[in-house]
């Protein structure tokens, strides 16, 4: 039923939903308590300024298209380093989980990098394509790959066997099992997997262009705060956090609802 | 006319998991299941049952021995024996229909053709209305008729069926003996079903063989002479061929159990 809905309908769902009442109640608390503080403490423009002074920054930022600029590039990069990042990380993942010596191969190699973090990895990059857009995607790409794969593959291996056995029972092949049985068996793991890599990527993308970037929403934050202006390093925040929640609800958790919530995987 | 699934001479020996050592499972069986008959094998827990059941769905490599069904040799699983497992093994990500339609789907066959057949199951296990929806929509009994539906579906020549009814509460597990013995009519499958319920290998089988404790030997068969039509949970309990024959084959499990122990 929820499949072929309105988006806006959608929309009005989550508005009347008691969970984004519960929602709002605590944000105007946050919003509440941080007035008080901004307006109790000494020069509040340094240290923390009013949501108000915040709000304003964001409509002279918007009057003079900086905001949408930034936002848009830090949203460019995201969607690209993303697709590469699932593109590949899901079915090198599931060509790890399907054969036994491939995996033998790589996953020694996929334990090791999934140690050394994006932020440990960024002065080689740095060396090799100095502060660029390459930098910046290569660490997006280098920091959604790995745990990707790596949840891909783990979710190939717990596919239980009593499936596989009843589907060769029933005269499969070995591609048809891997067909029907192990690709939607790993599809919790490639839906939960393609989740933590977004928002690993989302991570990553501000990291890189706090430290390797001419633009975007990390570039605003950082230079925010060399420039002494609070308002734009806490704009940012804001942009980051609700720019998650909003992708999160309208792209990820659809895309869990449709599926392994619906094949009764998942409880929720 | 030659029986449709016969096992000459079958031993078999796996490594244990822990300790390396040969374990002996099976000892010299010998069987045969002749067309449209049903037939249970039950036996203590550990007496190789499942491990004959494996074998025989192809899962498990054999090498003491010949196994045939339909006069093929069998080596590897395959369409012509169908398996119903004891847990449910429907694939959750499959409506109740596209379950069924399975092995017809993976026999490439014409989806009108597939429709139809499927059509014709799920009314014979009764789960019209339920087409659409997804296992963990169905109650435990339910499921466990899908996957009879399903494997039915596929027309095996033999249909093994595993402990089926084993996770189910008891009256659920009454009601699917029954529809199971409807089924058997309607269909008249050769059914080989395995079991340590000894009410429950008298009151489905027409012939029960009774294991012994690993290594698994077959120590006696039972005949259960009762008509199919005439198998109900109501009238079973006065029927002197039923408990004859359940007592019978209760001395023989439990002969062996404490003849073991002493």
């Amino acid at each position: 039923m929820r499949h072929s809905r309105h988006p806006l309908w959608k929309f009005g769902r989550f508005l009347r939903d008691a969970n984004f009442s519960h929602f709002v109640v605590s944000v105007v608390v946050i919003l509440v308590i941080w007035s008080i503080t901004s307006a109790t403490i000494d020069n509040p423009g340094r240290y923390l300024p009013s949501p108000l002074a915040v709000a304003l920054s964001s409509v002279d930022m918007l009057y003079k298209g900086i905001l949408p600029s930034y936002f848009a590039d830090t949203i460019r990069r995201l969607v690209l380093g993303s697709i590469i990042g699932l593109s590949l990380g899901i079915p090198f993942g599931l060509l790890l989980g399907l054969n036994r010596t491939i995996s033998d191969m790589f996953y020694p190699l996929l334990n090791f990098f999934q140690s050394i973090s994006g932020i440990a990895i960024f002065p080689i990059i740095v060396i090799w394509w100095g502060n660029s857009d390459k930098t910046v995607l290569a660490i997006v790409l280098y920091t959604s790959f790995f745990p990707l794969a790596y949840t891909v593959l783990s979710g190939v291996r717990e596919v239980p066997m009593k499936y596989i056995h009843a589907v060769r029972t029933l005269g499969a092949t070995r591609f048809q099992v891997i067909r029907d049985v192990l690709l939607p068996g790993a599809m919790p793991s490639i839906v939960t997997g393609t989740r933590l890599s977004i928002s690993f990527a989302w991570r990553a993308v501000i990291a890189g262009e706090m430290l390797a970037g001419r633009e975007g929403l990390g570039w605003m934050i950082f230079t925010g705060q060399d420039a002494d202006l609070t308002t734009q390093v806490i704009l940012g925040m804001l942009m980051i956090g609700c720019s998650w929640i909003i992708l999160d609800h309208y792209l990820l958790r659809p895309l869990e609802m449709d599926t392994i919530e619906r094949w009764g995987l998942v409880q929720r | 006319m030659p029986a449709k699934l016969i096992v000459q001479g079958l031993s078999h020996h796996y490594p244990d998991e822990y300790t390396g050592e040969s374990v002996h499972a099976l000892d010299d069986i010998n069987l045969e299941v002749e067309d449209g008959e049903f037939v249970s094998v039950v036996g203590p827990s550990g007496c190789g049952k499942s491990t004959l059941l494996n074998i025989l769905a192809g899962l498990l490599p054999y090498r003491e021995g010949s196994v045939t069904v339909d006069g093929n040799v069998i080596d590897g699983p395959g369409h012509d024996r169908g398996v119903v497992f004891q847990e449910h093994a429907i694939l959750p990500w499959r409506t109740v229909a596209r379950n069924i339609g399975h092995g017809l789907e993976l026999q490439k066959v014409p989806k009108g053709e597939r429709n139809r057949k499927v059509k014709e199951f799920i009314d014979l296990v009764g789960l019209e209305g339920f087409e659409d929806r997804y296992p963990h929509e169905l109650s435990g009994g339910m499921k466990q008729r899908c996957a009879v539906a399903r494997t039915l579906c596929a027309d095996p020549v033999v249909m093994l069926m595993d402990e089926p009814f084993a996770a189910v509460d008891a009256q659920t597990r009454i009601t699917l003996q029954e529809e199971l013995i409807r089924i058997s009519i309607a269909t008249k499958k050769t059914i080989l079903f395995i079991t340590h319920a000894v009410d429950e290998a008298a009151f489905l089988a027409d012939r029960c063989m009774v294991f012994s404790r690993r290594p698994g030997r077959l120590i006696a068969t039972v005949d259960i002479n009762i008509p199919r039509q005439d198998r109900n949970w109501n009238e079973m309990s006065s029927n002197s061929e039923f408990t004859r024959a359940r007592d019978q084959i209760l001395k023989l499990v439990r002969g062996e159990v404490s003849a073991d122990e002493a």
